[in-house]
């Protein structure tokens, strides 16, 4: 293990693999501080180009890199501009912003790149030592196990990724449905293609994402119309927040682990790690009444889980070939057209480049980190830029990064109407990460159901393994169903 | 607001038909090809009935129409035109592709949205050449992307 590790950090540190880990922090920085782009966004207009890449190691550095960094600078229209930059950084606006009304955001700009950074080296480090554990257990698994997994995995993202469980479901199963389109190679028989031979070889999983992403992203960013009515300077205090961060070294430490768990269980993503923090903080934090008022944990807390949750969604995915969410859905795309396949390969043959990523992580949020402390007065800038300069940018690259899927009239037809799904799901509180798993994972389902039906008939149903999945599946399923029903039900009985 | 729960109640039934439909097509099909699609289809026919079924009760009930998720809730807009007005700018945009052509589009866009939301001329123009060059550099000089031919050039030809 320890060659490995050493192959997979030599790996990363040739001239070739530091550069495009740096054009990947580069640009998950930039969609990190613009806010209203998202990072499955970029991730989407990336993989057309990305895949046609050779060197698998060079694909990891630039995608991990990005994927890795973007909560790190989303910190800043955060706390400058009250506007979250990504997903995750949501909680950061509510004692982040209040500080830089005060005149600290500097102060607490500083503390959430320390913390980012102690949650950043932390996730790898915990990602790490799991591979020990993962190991033996990801090689006992046959084709039924892993079928009853990619399930489980597909019906946490639905049940998990909104308040709505069947939608996400239902969302999911639509998302299979797209895998299957195509000429089917071993029956002969052509699946939903209208004998269209356009269709034959199924749709583009960057058609799908950018449809249901990309545009739906721009049209909120094009109706919000963001402008900055009020505008904050960065004040002083910037040593402070680093010393703030060393002083509430447990708090961090302590966030960080909720990060990875967040992160490793498959639906919740970077959206809630943050809360989940936040909500930590306070109840576990003497002198809790400064938080909402601009108290520095308040920062600290989100920052560095939201930083540490991208490793441990990294657990599922290359464990399973199970993505913990939307980015590491669409990176393992990119990970299988270059030859990296996610699963007990990872924990075999193809360890280095498993401790490729593992270093890529802990190197980027260090890059992240310098960039956003050495450049934070030019970036905090760019928070500013009004939405006319933004949405034609990202929709002109929405467009050419659909087109570039099969370099065909009709990839921008097919993204007119999975915009409209996108737009349609969004707009009717729809999850629409379970589509998106759905279509990753669907392919992988059919097979190792089918290979379960031929090998073993109706015994696989009757495996040890399999009969504990279904049992973990059913109670992850119903459980948040029963739970939304109650508190449904708590909220009718309460209303006047 | 009830409108909007009626719509939500369609979107749900549109839903059902499609899964419904791809069901139905699926059963004329060798196992190999129709197993995922008849396990999950059942299942997501059920789903998406009793979806139907509790978005139909919603649109009576008085409760507030209240639509919660872990993605950021869709933005309200102030303009008169809603959602109308965005979705007007990428038809156009999708139009003018095939009409003059990627390389002509980009430009226009780029300088028509930038214009017509308060960007000055200068700003518009810098943006529209900025991007025209960037994407003719990039994707056409050195990638040599097969752009598709507009409808323009085959009604000159």
């Amino acid at each position: 293990m320890i060659e490995a590790a050493l192959e997979g950090l030599q790996s990363v540190l040739t001239l070739h693999s530091l550069a495009m880990m740096s054009l990947g922090v580069l640009i998950g920085s930039l969609v990190g501080f613009l806010p209203g782009i998202g990072g499955p966004t970029t991730l989407a207009i990336m993989l057309p180009f990305v895949m046609v890449m050779q060197d698998p190691v060079a694909v990891i550095a630039l995608l991990v890199g990005m994927d890795a960094v973007g909560n790190t600078a989303s910190a800043f229209p955060s706390i400058l501009i009250s506007v979250p930059g990504s997903a995750g950084s949501q909680a950061t606006i509510l004692d982040g912003y209040p500080m830089a009304k005060r005149g600290e955001a500097a102060r607490a700009l500083s503390a959430s790149f320390m913390a980012s950074l102690v949650g950043g080296i932390i996730g790898p480090l915990i990602l790490l030592a799991s591979l020990p554990v993962l190991r033996p257990l990801v090689l006992s698994f046959g084709s039924p196990e892993f079928f009853v997994l990619t399930l489980w995995g597909l019906a946490m993202v639905g049940v998990l990724s909104g308040n709505a469980p069947v939608k996400g479901l239902l969302a999911g199963i639509i998302g299979v449905f797209i895998a299957t389109v195509g000429l089917d190679m071993k029956s002969g028989v052509e699946r939903f293609s209208f004998g269209e031979p356009y269709l034959w070889e199924g749709i583009s999983l960057i058609i799908v994402a950018l449809g249901i992403f990309g545009v739906p992203e721009c049209i909120d960013l094009a109706r919000r119309k963001t402008s900055i009515a009020e505008r904050h300077e960065l004040g002083s205090g910037f040593k402070q927040g680093i010393i703030d961060v060393m002083q509430n070294m447990w708090l961090t430490v302590r966030s960080s682990a909720i990060g990875i768990w967040v992160g490793f269980l498959p639906g919740l993503g970077s959206s809630v790690a943050d809360w989940f923090a936040y909500a930590n903080a306070i109840q576990t934090e003497k002198h809790k009444e400064n938080f909402g008022k601009g108290d520095v944990r308040g920062v600290i807390a989100p920052e560095a889980s939201n930083n540490s949750k991208e490793a441990g969604s990294y657990i599922p995915t290359l464990a399973f070939g199970i993505p913990g969410g939307t980015s590491t859905a669409l990176i393992l795309v990119a990970f299988t057209a270059v030859g990296i396949n996610p699963g007990p390969d990872m924990l075999t043959t193809q360890l280095n480049l498993t401790f490729a990523i593992i270093w890529t992580l802990a190197i980027a949020n260090i890059m992240a980190v310098f960039l956003c402390m050495a450049f934070t007065k030019p970036i905090a800038k760019c928070c500013f830029l009004p939405f006319y300069t933004i949405v034609p940018i990202i929709l002109v690259f929405v467009f050419i990064g659909a087109f570039a899927a099969n370099l065909n009239r009709y990839d921008l037809l097919l993204l007119m109407v999975f915009s409209t799904l996108g737009f349609m799901m969004r707009r009717h509180g729809w999850p629409r990460a379970p589509l998106l798993l759905g279509v990753v994972l669907g392919t992988k389902m059919e097979l190792y159901l089918w290979l379960s039906y031929t090998r073993y008939g109706a015994d696989w149903l009757q495996r040890p393994g399999v009969i504990l999945l279904f049992i973990l599946l059913l109670a992850s399923v119903l459980y948040p169903i029963w739970q939304a029903r109650r508190v449904g039900a708590f909220i009718e009985a309460d209303a006047p | 607001m009830t409108w909007i729960k009626i719509e939500r109640a369609l979107f749900t039934l549109f839903v059902f038909v499609l899964l419904a439909g791809a069901v139905q097509v699926a059963r004329e099909w060798a196992i190999r090809a129709s197993i995922i699609i008849l396990l999950l289809g059942g299942l997501g026919l059920a789903l998406a009935l009793a979806q139907f079924i509790s978005d139909i009760k919603n649109i009576e009930s008085k409760k507030p129409d209240e639509v919660l998720t872990m993605e950021a809730p869709a933005a309200k807009s102030d303009s008169r035109w809603g959602n109308l007005e965005i979705w007007g700018w990428i038809l156009g945009f999708y139009a003018a592709i095939h009409v003059i052509g990627f390389l002509a589009a980009v430009p226009l866009f780029v300088f028509s949205y930038t214009k017509a939301y308060g960007g000055s001329s200068i700003l518009s123009l810098i943006l529209g050449v900025m991007s025209w060059g960037f994407v003719y550099a990039l994707f056409d000089a050195i990638l040599h992307v097969p752009w598709p031919k507009p409808l323009i050039a085959s009604l000159i030809s």
